[in-house]
C-alpha cells in the first residue's frame, strides 16, 4: 500500500487518500474480525445455550415463579386452645384474610411448632385457653402469634395480617361496648381510630414482587453472561493460540479489534435485552412510567456497560481466561447483593456502600427506579449514566496491557 | 513419594493432587468457600435499615402534630430528615434521593380530631428497596397505633381507675413473637440458606474444571491413561472422596465457624447436621461429576455454573416462599440437592429441628445422592470403553 503512495504527485492528496484508504482498511479489518467471531459463535454450541437459551429461559422462568406478583394465602397453624363461638368468630375472620390460610388447625401449641419446624407452615396464632372468659369479663386476655423468620417474604407478609387481626379483634370489643353505649358508628370509628394512616408505595401501588425482582434480577442475570462470555471470547484466542493471528487480523489496532470482537455481542444482547424490555412493559404490563423506547436506551447502555466491565477483568489479567473469568463470576454474582434492591444500600457498611459503585447492575437500578418505576427526569441519576458509560470506557485506558498480551502471552493452563 | 496400590487411594491421591497443583481449582474449592462467605455476611451484617431518611411536610403546625412528628422521630425505624412546607419541595427531596418517604400530615389534623372524627395521614414511600416501604410503614404506624391508643382512653372514653384505663387501651392484649430470627434481619435469614449454595456452586466449579481440564488433556477423554483407572467404582469413589471429604471440612467451617463469627442462629446439634451433610455433600459431589461430563473445556464450567445460583436461591423456596412456587418450578427444583438442601439446613440449624422433622428432605438428598452417584458411574463405564477402544491401556 505504501508503496503505491510513493507514486502519488501531490503530498496533500497522498496523506488524504491514505488516510481514506486506511479507514477502509480498519472497516474491513472489523468485519473480519467480526465474520470470524460469528463464525466461533457456530462452532462452539455452548455460545448458543449461554446467549439464547439461558436468559430467555431466565425471563421464562422469573416471570412464571412469580406470576402471582404478591404471595397470598400462605400457609398458617391455627392453635384455637379456647374454642368458643367467640374465637371461632375471630379465626373465621382472619382466614379470610388475604395472606393466611389455617392448613393445621390443632389444639395443642406443641403440634402446631412441630408443623412449623418441618416447613409445613409459617406461622401460629394461637388463642389460649380462657381467652373468651377473660374477655367478656374485661380481664384483658392475650393472644399470640409466631412468624418464622427464617423464611422472610412469607413471615413478614403473615406478621402483617395477623398483627391487624390482633388490633382488630380488642377494636371489635370497644366498638361492641360504645354501640351498648349508644355511639353512632361515625363517632364510634373516631374514637377507635382517629388517626389513619394511608399508605402510598409509589410506583408499584399493589407491591407487585415480581416488578421489581423480575425487573431487575433477569437483566442481571443477563449482565453476568454478557460479563462472562466477554472475558470468554478474548480469552478463548490465547486458548486455541490465535490470539498473534487476531493481532495481524486487526493490522495492530487495539480499537478495532476490540470493537470487531465485541460487536456481534454487542448485537446480540441488545436484541436479547430489548426482547426483555418488551415482554416485561408490553406483554407483562409491568410499570414503565418513561416508555419503553427509553428503557430499551438504558438497556443498550447496560449491555455496553457490562462488556466494558468483563473486558476490564480480562486486562486485570490479560491472556488468564481462567482469572478473568473466576473474577467476572465472583463480582458477578455479588453484584445481587450490592445492587440493593432486597437488601438496600443505604443500610450496607459504608465500604460496601462505596463497593456497588463498581458495577453495572448497580446503576442500571438506579436508572430503572428513577426512569421506568418513577418516571422522574434522568437529571437526578445523571451519575448513574456517566458511571455506566465510564464502566464501558475504562477499559480502553488498559488496551495496553491487552495488546501486550495480545504480542508476548501464552495460553497458561 | 511411592504411589499407593489400590485403585481406590490411587485415584484418591491422584486428584489430590492435580487439585493441589491447580490454582483455578484451589480458588473454587478452596477460597471461594472460605472468602464468599464472609464478604456475603459482612454486607448482610447491618440486618436491617435503620433512621430512615424521611421527611415530613406539616400543613397543620399544631401542638398535635409536631407531638406526632416527635415520636415519628423516635423510632429507631425513621429518622426525620427534613421538614418542608409543600408537597412539591418534598417531591424533589425525593427525586434527588435525600429522602425515601414523606410524611404529610393535613391541615385540618387537630381538628377533625378535637372534633371526634377521624383524619388521614399520608406516607408517600419509595420503593427502591421494598425493605424502605417496610420499614417506613412499621415506625409510622406503630407511632399512629399508640397515639390512637391514648385520644381513645384519654379523651373520648371516661374511665374511673387505671386498670379500666388500661384495659379500654389493650381490650385483647396481643404478642408478636419473631421466631428463630428475632431481630427479623436479612443476614440471619439470608446467609444461612447462601452457604449451603455456596457449597454446592463451589463443588460444581471445582470438579467441572478438574474434568474439563482432563478432557483438554486426555483428548476428550476423562480419565488418564493408565492402570489404575480401569474399574469404574475406584474412579467414581476415589475421586468422589476427594471433593466429599474436603467439602464436609468446609461444610463444618460455615456451620460452626462462619455461624458463630456473624451471630447466626445455632440451633442445630452436631450429630444432626452431620447426618444432614453427610448425603447433601454426596449428592452435590455426585451432581457436580455427572454435570460435568458434558464440559469439553475447563473454562466452559463457569459459563454453566456460575448464574445458576440465584435461580436456584429462588427455586428452593427460601426466598420465594414455597407455598406460592408453581408446581412445574417445583419439579424443576427437585432435581438439584441445592432446594432440599437448603431447606434442611435452615431448619436444623435455624430453627433447631430434629432429623425426623426433616425427614423428607433427607430422604430425598439420599435419593439423588444415589441417582446422581449411579448417573455418574454410567459416564465413566462409557468412558472407560470409549478409552478400551482407542487403546490407551497398555
Amino acid at each position: 500500500m505504501k508503496e503505491t503512495n510513493h507514486n502519488q504527485p501531490l503530498a496533500y492528496d497522498s496523506s488524504r487518500q491514505e488516510h481514506e484508504r486506511g479507514i477502509a482498511a480498519a472497516i474491513r479489518a472489523l468485519w473480519h474480525i467480526t465474520r470470524r467471531e460469528l463464525r466461533t459463535f457456530g462452532q462452539r454450541p455452548i455460545f448458543l445455550i449461554i446467549m439464547f437459551v439461558a436468559p430467555l429461559g431466565f425471563l421464562w422462568m422469573f416471570t412464571s415463579l412469580m406470576q402471582a406478583g404478591l404471595p397470598t394465602k400462605l400457609p398458617a397453624a391455627l392453635v384455637d386452645e379456647d374454642d368458643t363461638h367467640v374465637t371461632r368468630q375471630l379465626t373465621r375472620i382472619l382466614g379470610t384474610m388475604e395472606e393466611t390460610n389455617f392448613v393445621v388447625q390443632t389444639k395443642s401449641f406443641t403440634e402446631a411448632r412441630e408443623a412449623m419446624q418441618r416447613g409445613e407452615v409459617y406461622a401460629i396464632f394461637c388463642i389460649p385457653k380462657g381467652t373468651t372468659e377473660k374477655a367478656l369479663t374485661q380481664r384483658q386476655p392475650v393472644i399470640s402469634f409466631y412468624t418464622n423468620d427464617s423464611y422472610y417474604v412469607p413471615a413478614s407478609l403473615l406478621m402483617k395480617d395477623m398483627r391487624k387481626m390482633g388490633e382488630m379483634a380488642g377494636l371489635a370489643m370497644t366498638r361492641a361496648t360504645m354501640r351498648a353505649k349508644g355511639f353512632r358508628d361515625d363517632q364510634i370509628m373516631g374514637t377507635l381510630q382517629p388517626i389513619v394512616i394511608e399508605a402510598h408505595p409509589l410506583g408499584n401501588a399493589y407491591l407487585n414482587y415480581s416488578v421489581v425482582l423480575s425487573n431487575l434480577i433477569v437483566p442481571g442475570l443477563l449482565m453476568i453472561v454478557i460479563m462472562l462470555t466477554t472475558s470468554y471470547t478474548f480469552g478463548n484466542e490465547w486458548k486455541r493460540g490465535k490470539q498473534k493471528k487476531l493481532y495481524n487480523m486487526g493490522k495492530g489496532n487495539i480499537g478495532i479489534i476490540i470493537l470487531g470482537k465485541l460487536l456481534p455481542q454487542t448485537m446480540l444482547y441488545t436484541i436479547i435485552f430489548w426482547l426483555i424490555d418488551l415482554v416485561f412493559y408490553s406483554y407483562l404490563q409491568f410499570p414503565c412510567a418513561c416508555g419503553v423506547p427509553r428503557m430499551m436506551l438504558w438497556g443498550f447502555l447496560a449491555v455496553l456497560s457490562s462488556q466494558g466491565f468483563g473486558l476490564l477483568m480480562f486486562e486485570a489479567f490479560p491472556g488468564q481466561m481462567r482469572m478473568a473469568m473466576s473474577a467476572c463470576s465472583l463480582l458477578g454474582v455479588m453484584q445481587f447483593s450490592l445492587a440493593g434492591f432486597s437488601f438496600p444500600v443505604s443500610a450496607m457498611a459504608l465500604p460496601f456502600q462505596w463497593l456497588s459503585n463498581i458495577f453495572p447492575l448497580h446503576h442500571y437500578f438506579l436508572i430503572y427506579v428513577n426512569q421506568a418505576l418513577n418516571g422522574y427526569s434522568i437529571s437526578y441519576v445523571w451519575t448513574s449514566v456517566v458511571a455506566l458509560v465510564a464502566i464501558y470506557l475504562l477499559p480502553q485506558f488498559f488496551a495496553f496491557r491487552l495488546e501486550d498480551a495480545l504480542l508476548n502471552k501464552e495460553y497458561k493452563e | 513419594m511411592r504411589k499407593p496400590k489400590f485403585p481406590i487411594i490411587h485415584v484418591w491421591w491422584d486428584e489430590l493432587c492435580e487439585l493441589v497443583k491447580d490454582e483455578g481449582i484451589l480458588i473454587f474449592v478452596v477460597l471461594l468457600p472460605l472468602a464468599y462467605p464472609l464478604l456475603y455476611a459482612m454486607i448482610y451484617d447491618t440486618e436491617t435499615q435503620r433512621e430512615l431518611p424521611v421527611c415530613v411536610v406539616d400543613e397543620n403546625m399544631s401542638d398535635r402534630s409536631r407531638d406526632f412528628i416527635r415520636r415519628v422521630d423516635a423510632t429507631p425505624e425513621v429518622q426525620i430528615a427534613a421538614h418542608c412546607t409543600s408537597m412539591a419541595e418534598a417531591q424533589e427531596l425525593m427525586r434527588r434521593r435525600d429522602v425515601y418517604g414523606i410524611l404529610l400530615i393535613p391541615r385540618e389534623f387537630d381538628l377533625r380530631l378535637w372534633r371526634g372524627q377521624q383524619t388521614v395521614v399520608g406516607l408517600y414511600s419509595d420503593l427502591t428497596s421494598m425493605l424502605y416501604y417496610k420499614v417506613a410503614y412499621l415506625g409510622i404506624i406503630n407511632v399512629a397505633q399508640e397515639l390512637n391508643r391514648n385520644i381513645k382512653v384519654i379523651e373520648r372514653q371516661a374511665n374511673t381507675t387505671a386498670r379500666e384505663e388500661e384495659v379500654a387501651r389493650w381490650p385483647i392484649r396481643f404478642e408478636e413473637v419473631k421466631l428463630y430470627n428475632s431481630a427479623g434481619g436479612f443476614a440471619a435469614f439470608l446467609i444461612p440458606p447462601v452457604l449451603m449454595l455456596i457449597l454446592q456452586q463451589a463443588l460444581c466449579l471445582g470438579v467441572g474444571m478438574s474434568m474439563g481440564r482432563s478432557r483438554e488433556r486426555f483428548r476428550g477423554l476423562v480419565i488418564p491413561p493408565s492402570k489404575y483407572y480401569k474399574s469404574t467404582l475406584a474412579i467414581v469413589l476415589g475421586k468422589g472422596l476427594v471433593y466429599f471429604l474436603l467439602f464436609l471440612l468446609m461444610g463444618f467451617y460455615m456451620a460452626v465457624c462462619v455461624t458463630r463469627w456473624f451471630g447466626l442462629p445455632q440451633l442445630g446439634h452436631f450429630w444432626d447436621l452431620f447426618s444432614f451433610f453427610v448425603p447433601y455433600l454426596l449428592a452435590c459431589t455426585y451432581m457436580a461429576i455427572f454435570y460435568s461430563s458434558f464440559i469439553y473445556r475447563r473454562e466452559d464450567c463457569i459459563l454453566l455454573f456460575v448464574f445458576m445460583s440465584i435461580p436456584l436461591l429462588f427455586l428452593s423456596g427460601v426466598s420465594w416462599p414455597g407455598s406460592a412456587i408453581p408446581p412445574l418450578w417445583k419439579a424443576v427444583g427437585a432435581v438439584f440437592p441445592s432446594t432440599w438442601g437448603l431447606n434442611a439446613y435452615v431448619r436444623i440449624q435455624g430453627m433447631g429441628a430434629s432429623l425426623g422433622d426433616c425427614q423428607t428432605e433427607i430422604m430425598a438428598l439420599w435419593i439423588l445422592a444415589a441417582i446422581y452417584f449411579l448417573l455418574s458411574c454410567l459416564i465413566y463405564m462409557f468412558e472407560i470403553r470409549k478409552a478400551v477402544g482407542r487403546s490407551i491401556f497398555n
